[in-house]
């Protein structure tokens, strides 16, 4: 690895690259597949490759490659693509060396030598606990387990290895009835990055749900209080909320959040912070994706907007310290902005039990076609039930509900005990108040 | 291990090459050579995957797929799986590349998206995007059976966004071509124009109303209904998520399921976007009528679903090196005899529906939901106030059921859908249709 970068990084600089970067990633992945109760398939996936970025200018190339051969002919087309571009005054430079922090737990030895054994009892344990309940069935699910390594360096004195592990598992279920109108769905899944997964309850989940949706009972439109469980509210945070944290964005003149830095946006007792550094998170690592070393960044203190996102370009260009958010999803994608753990704040209490009225909503379908930059969403509710005097009541049939991330942030008025890594986003349910609902 | 019943491989190689421009400047060119292989192996009632980059030990890979089945099924054994025969695929009929990309200089390829993105600059409008990408794909198969078989494939396209904001408001107006051609998709399609719509839109919809909500008649024009075909019609048909269950249009092959009007077919040898001479089985490819006269007539099939359920293979399809799934290909509702004019008279009060933003699907339970972008109200049969923020959603066979009119105009349009974390190239599309009722989200 240390060699094949070396090599790529002297090349650079003698085709004429005033800059050059490596991003060298190594995965190994194997997985276990679920259909009709029944593990179907076992998988197992090798990913290598490597990413370069050269600079001249300011003006960046990139080119990829997985195949050894190619490196040095990828290395020249990165120089030769930076040459094409337009030169860059707003460009400072690429990460230096610096110190790095510790973090903690996201290499575990058990999942890196995981055997296929091992693995397709855990699928079975999986499966197992929806066998157990009546009138429901596994439609698919998967077990996988991963390990990978990174390495950056760059010609400015980055040289950074890590490694890492992930294990995830999710169940789709499925509630039979006579009536085809009265099937209902559900689905559960967790991701660690140590082997401390509750197998067991993600089939129990899944399974519990779809039956409790069953039946589900047409409401009117209204407003009302609405309990958004984690994997709703991240979904939607994610589509509508996070595109304007973008710097890149921001400078763009595509944010909704241009110019409110110091301004309140949400209500008073709720914050949110991005971190590199936590604990066993999914998205935790000592330096982002171009090897600026991790750290916290308070988004949202107390309902005032206080910071966006930046990797070090955008926030050359602002005069400011980089937040360490650079992130690619593969060697050969060119690196982006994005969150790291994405942490949820907000006092937290029994909030179905205190909603005398009110709609809970497990998932949503449709959150990805909000107005990233607007905020504006209208999506459909599913595992939805109404709450009667502070308890889960009935299941709904079909509930719509629409208007704007930025008017909801300001109607967040609780938060349960129940927090969830929904991958990245670290959240409990979240409480609205006054929010409109369209039945049907 | 003489147990193995069955292995396949699909050996890919690749490049591509994708230029972004952000509010004119070039923002990222970027290049990505790679090659790598999939491996499939069948044991009884087990499959063992595996895919690898970079330098192809294919024998490594085959021991490995080999013994991941034969494991599986020593784990758990289930009942034995047979696949659909096949015959070597008859490769004719390939796309022409009129303009190869490799002979086009990446400054010229520049110069022309600076040329177009001046266009989407329209008053109103504060910052644009471009993307223009392509590749460049040769993909060998080879099984246990003898089948070995191999093609070339060149996509082009780009994509166009205009934002334009006012008081806080932003709105985003988008337009997108791509196709299985050559750089010749800038003469066979009008960017300029393309790109001064999307501006248009982004400009229109800043001033445009919130939509009525509630239950009404809708016009879907062919973009959106083509979304709607591909999303709730097509992934239902998906013989895969049939046989497990996920689905609506399971048992009712034969029964009525749409209004006696709506023919829905998926054809990969169409030259579109979804097109492949071969699926990542080596099975031809054919054309299928999903629904024919309203009937429920065939589901979509990979080998193992067509010998289970009884049907064709042939519309099962990879992601690079990832395992074949059941998927579309070039998936739309064929022409009617009505026109767009007597939709709008006969709906006489209701919403006409435009573009999309994307949707998503329950297959299993039926239910839907998409985005249009942008919408117009229809009053005492006349076309009046711009919407901006329409959705739709419903049950799929209501809406199949309430289809009152079918167009005679059908547009096909390019896009990628996703399955099981697997994207791939398709094409949907639609004559205009109208539906005599659906669910409008909007205030």
């Amino acid at each position: 690895m240390y060699e094949l970068g070396e090599a790529a990084l002297k090349l650079a600089t003698s085709e004429g690259a005033e800059e050059a970067e490596v991003y060298v990633q190594t995965n190994y992945s194997t997985s276990s597949d679920v259909r009709n109760n029944k593990i179907e398939s076992a998988k197992e996936q090798k990913v290598e490759g490597i990413g370069i970025r050269a600079i001249i200018n300011g003006s960046v190339g990139f080119a990829s490659t997985n195949i050894s051969s190619k490196v040095e002919e990828a290395v020249r087309r990165a120089v030769s693509s930076a040459r094409v571009r337009e030169n860059d005054p707003d460009w400072q430079a690429l990460p230096s060396n610096s110190k790095y922090p510790k973090v903690r737990g996201i290499m575990d030895e058990n999942i890196k030598f995981m055997e296929l054994e091992t693995s397709l009892e855990l699928t079975n344990q999986m499966i197992k606990s929806v066998d157990e309940l009546d009138g429901v069935d596994v439609t698919s699910g998967s077990f996988s387990r991963s390990y990978g390594k990174k390495l950056i360096m760059n010609t400015n004195g980055v040289n950074v290895f890590e490694e890492e592990t992930l294990v995830s598992g999710f169940v789709d279920t499925i509630a039979r009835a006579s009536n085809p109108s009265h099937i209902s769905t559900a689905y559960d899944f967790q991701i660690s990055r140590n082997l401390d997964i509750d197998i067991h309850n993600i089939g129990k989940n899944a399974a519990q749900l779809a039956l409790k949706s069953q039946n589900g009972e047409s409401i009117t439109s209204q407003k009302t209080d609405i309990i958004l469980h984690p994997f709703a509210i991240t979904d939607l945070l994610e589509s509508s909320f996070v595109p304007s944290l973008n710097s890149d964005n921001v400078q763009k003149g595509r944010s909704s959040l241009k110019g409110k830095i110091g301004e309140k946006i949400g209500s008073e007792e709720l914050s949110i912070i991005d971190s590199g550094l936590l604990d066993n998170g999914i998205n935790t690592s000592i330096c982002d994706d171009e090897g600026s070393a991790s750290k916290e960044t308070k988004i949202i203190e107390n309902g005032i907007f206080n910071s966006y996102l930046y990797d070090s370009y955008t926030a050359g260009k602002d005069s400011t310290e980089s937040t360490s958010n650079s992130t690619r999803s593969s060697y050969n994608m060119i690196p982006n902005i994005a969150p790291r753990n994405f942490i949820l704040k907000y006092p937290q209490s029994n909030v179905v039990e205190e909603t005398a009225d009110g709609i809970y909503i497990t998932s949503l379908i449709g959150a990805h076609t909000a107005n990233s930059i607007s905020g504006d969403f209208s999506v459909e509710a599913r595992n939805a039930f109404t709450i009667k005097n502070g308890e889960i009541s009935k299941p709904i049939k079909s509930v719509m509900i629409s208007g704007n991330i930025f008017e909801l942030l300001h109607k967040i008025s609780g938060a349960g005990f129940d927090v969830r890594l929904v991958g990245g986003t670290v959240t409990p349910s979240i409480k609205l108040t006054d929010m409109k609902v369209i039945g049907s | 291990m003489s147990q193995i019943d069955f292995f396949d491989a699909r050996i890919i190689e690749g490049t591509v090459t994708a230029i972004t421009l952000d509010n004119g400047d070039v923002d990222d060119i970027s290049v990505n050579f790679s090659q790598g292989a999939s491996v499939r192996a069948l044991c009884h009632g087990s499959w063992g995957f595996t895919s690898i980059e970079g330098e192809i030990e294919l024998n490594n890979a085959l021991d490995s797929a080999k013994e991941l089945a034969y494991k599986m099924n020593s784990y758990s054994p289930k009942d034995k799986i047979e696949l659909a025969s096949i015959e070597d695929p008859k490769i004719g009929n390939l796309p022409t590349i009129k303009i190869n990309p490799n002979d086009i200089s990446i400054a010229e390829k520049v110069s022309l998206l600076k040329d177009i993105e001046k266009n989407a600059r329209v008053n109103g409008v504060k910052s644009t995007s471009l993307m223009y990408a392509e590749s460049q794909v040769k993909l060998e198969y080879t099984n246990s059976e003898g089948i070995d078989c191999e093609y070339e494939s060149v996509r082009t396209g780009f994509a166009i966004s205009a934002i334009a904001s006012e008081n806080d408001q932003y709105q985003v107006g988008r337009e997108s071509r791509f196709g299985i051609h050559g750089y010749e998709i800038f003469d066979l399609h009008d960017a300029y124009d393309l790109a001064q719509n999307a501006g248009n839109t982004a400009v229109d919809l800043l001033s445009a109303k919130q939509p009525p909500g509630g239950t009404l008649p809708v016009i879907l024009d062919p973009e959106l209904a083509g979304v709607f075909v591909h999303e709730a019609v097509g992934h239902a048909s998906e013989a895969d998520l049939v046989q497990e269950g996920s689905s609506v249009l399971k048992g009712k092959i034969g029964e009525s399921v749409a209004s006696s009007i709506v023919n829905v077919i998926d054809d990969p040898t169409l030259h579109e976007y979804g097109y492949y001479p071969f699926d990542s089985e080596g099975a031809q490819a054919k054309k299928n009528n999903i629904i024919k006269d309203g009937v429920l007539n065939s589901f979509l099939h990979s080998r193992e679903t067509a010998h289970e359920l009884g049907g064709r293979p042939g519309n099962c399809r990879s992601q690079g090196y990832s395992t074949p799934i059941v998927r579309m290909s070039n998936t739309y509702i064929e022409n009617g005899d009505s026109n767009f004019d007597e939709m709008v008279e006969m709906i006489n009060d209701g919403i006409y529906l435009s573009g999309s933003r994307g949707g998503q699907v329950n297959t299993g339970e039926g239910i839907f939901q998409f985005n249009a972008e942008k919408g117009y109200l229809i009053e005492n049969g006349e076309i009046t106030d711009l919407l901006k923020n329409v959705s739709l959603s419903g049950n799929t066979l209501d809406i199949l059921n309430n289809v009152e009119l079918v167009g005679n105009d059908l547009k096909m349009h390019s896009g990628r859908c996703g399955k099981n974390g697997q994207l791939i190239p398709v094409a949907d599309g639609s004559p205009h249709i109208f539906v005599s009722q659906a669910l409008v989200g909007g205030d």
